[in-house]
């Protein structure tokens, strides 16, 4: 008998499914969940394995702070422009590698990936420095460009796999029935690639709005967003205020998430390269 | 009509390069030219434009170019244990992540029934959650006299807080780079053919031998790229360890935004920056050009 022979027992393998399973929600969720009730307890010493009581007097203080309130503001006029600015120069150049051929394309496309391949700490200090000849420090700007970095390959690569996915066939019909090629990309490829588009913009905004170590290094003290702020929460307030504040954190998140469901689902978030 | 193809593809080439110019640009402006500039600041090259390089802490100043600031930071022994401490934090978050990812993306792929389907949405949730809140949520969860130190209280198990310390780290980094390694390893897996498999079976192969022999090799480049992408974040991170790693010694990400922001000493950032982007040159390498390849099957580029 072969000494691994337990694995094709069927109830082995049920059991250590259900093992998996457990750890798995156990390690992910626990922490959240800890987070989840901290925002709504008063008063949680240990041993108690939930909170003695519960109150909302620090979402108050959250909801009137205001530094909490600027930091909102710089967030929303933020991540909604890298988003933007991302779009309008990267999706002309994802069209581009895919449909034309011209030298070195293949090597200008690989090269995007130069925003993963630098350790980011060490990468935003450096621009740090070029920022400060650029007199870009504590300026909208320079934390727009910061923001920027992270978004560059989700929304070449992700709409260029999208492009490429719209098949010939239905261009050429299209142009065989008289559209002209302008007609074509906007009655036919825009809308096949559009999933593609949509995933790629939802990870874009997803990377700037969460950005937070360039926004601290090129930002602070002047631009303090949402996350930037957390620093300063976390350590300076009680547990109740940093819950809190996590939560209207991850409200953009989840609320995105539930609009892109169906295209998330569709399989084009293996591609998503998460500039952190 | 020759003539004219060539005119043709000449100004697709054209066209096509003015298309992607922008991008390409930013890469340039925003990566190539700082990492340059980082390194010839590092090496005493001082630019004289610049009032906050020219009156940083520690300056070394020189007409050549001079190791001077790498000696002084390396005779540190401070330094050394951030340097040592980053290594051996980022390595072992790497080989936990590749297991537990490995795991994971072996039981969604070839697991059957509703159990898999379970862990397929499970596995993606901290992709949706900012680092900031990753790390704040396990302070509260793993803190000395914390969540879990009062649920292992109830019943009865002693708990050893790895808040504020090197373990703190690395389980917070497997939390939050679990997503992007079961997604990638998962794409390289539904590559993996069902007939294969099940012909291997047939022939008397059991799971271990099919594991090793068959999908672990056909599965090399998406493992490549999880080992240093994983490796690159990990080294390059700074909110993990500046809110749940130890004071002393820290991690260079840590160490880089206090030269930076708090001690005044640009040119030390910038410097141990050359020295992260030095440990990370080869994973860097091995993962853009795993990267290129592996989008070259899925991709008709």
């Amino acid at each position: 008998m072969r000494t691994t022979w337990f694995w094709d027992v069927p109830e082995f393998r049920r059991g250590l499914g259900l093992i998996l399973v457990f750890g798995l929600s156990s390690f992910l969720l626990l922490p959240l969940l800890t987070l989840l009730l901290w925002a709504f307890a008063d008063e949680w010493r240990y041993p108690n394995i939930i909170p003695q009581s519960a109150s909302l007097k620090w979402w108050e203080w959250v909801f009137t702070n205001g530094d909490v309130g600027s930091a909102v503001r710089y967030s929303f006029i933020t991540a909604p422009v890298v988003t933007l600015i991302a779009a309008v120069i990267c999706l002309p150049a994802a069209y581009s590698f895919s449909r034309f051929r011209f030298p070195g394309r293949r090597a200008l496309f690989i090269s995007l990936l130069a925003a993963n391949a630098f350790p980011k700490i060490g990468l935003y200090v450096a621009i740090a420095t070029l920022f400060y000849r650029l007199n870009l420090m504590g300026t909208y700007w320079g934390v727009v460009l910061i923001q920027l970095v992270g978004t560059l390959v989700a929304m070449v690569w992700i709409p260029a796999a999208g492009f490429d996915s719209v098949a010939r066939e239905l261009e050429d019909a299209a142009r065989d029935a008289g559209a002209g090629p302008l007609r074509v990309f906007w009655s036919i490829t825009l809308p096949l690639a559009m999933p593609a588009i949509v995933v790629a913009a939802f990870l874009a905004f997803l990377a700037a709005f969460d950005e937070s170590q360039g926004t601290l290094i090129v930002g602070s003290p002047q631009i303090v967003t949402m996350p930037t702020l957390m620093y300063t929460l976390v350590v300076n307030y009680p547990e109740p205020v940093g819950a809190i504040f996590s939560i209207l954190l991850s409200a953009p998140s989840v609320i995105l998430l539930l609009i892109a469901r169906r295209y998330l689902l569709a399989g084009y978030l293996a591609a998503g390269f998460k500039g952190r | 009509m020759a003539a004219s193809d060539r005119a043709d593809r000449r100004r697709e080439a054209a066209l096509g390069l003015a298309m992607v110019a922008a991008p390409i640009g930013v890469v340039c402006l925003l990566i190539v030219v700082p990492a340059i500039q980082a390194a010839t600041f590092s090496l005493g090259l001082v630019p004289t434009d610049n009032l906050v390089f020219s009156t940083g802490q520690h300056l070394v100043n020189s007409d050549t170019a001079t190791l001077a600031v790498y000696r002084d930071l390396l005779a540190s022994p401070f330094i050394r244990d951030d340097l040592w401490l980053t290594v051996w934090i980022s390595l072992l978050s790497v080989v936990l992540v590749a297991i537990v990812a490995y795991v994971l993306a072996l039981y969604v792929r070839f697991g059957s029934g509703r159990l898999p389907k379970i862990v397929r949405s499970l596995y993606l949730i901290p992709m949706f959650v900012p680092v900031v809140i990753a790390s704040y949520a396990a302070i509260t969860f793993y803190v000395d006299r914390g969540v879990l130190a009062a649920m292992l209280h109830a019943v009865g198990l002693p708990y050893v807080s790895p808040a504020y310390k090197a373990s703190g780290v690395v389980i917070t980094q497997v939390w939050f780079n679990i997503p992007f390694a079961v997604l990638m390893l998962g794409s390289g897996l539904d590559g993996i053919e069902q007939e294969l498999i099940e012909s291997a079976h047939d022939v008397g192969a059991g799971f271990m031998t099919v594991l090793w022999r068959i999908v672990l090799p056909m599965n090399v480049v998406p493992l490549l790229i999880v080992l240093t992408f994983t490796f690159i974040g990990v080294v390059g991170s700074f909110t993990i360890p500046f809110l749940i790693g130890p004071n002393a010694p820290q991690m260079f990400g840590v160490a880089i935004q206090a030269y930076f922001s708090n001690y005044n000493q640009p040119q030390a950032a910038v410097a141990l920056a050359v020295m992260l982007f030095a440990i990370c040159a080869v994973a860097g390498v091995v993962y853009v050009w795993a990267t290129g390849r592996s989008n070259q099957h899925a991709v008709t580029l």
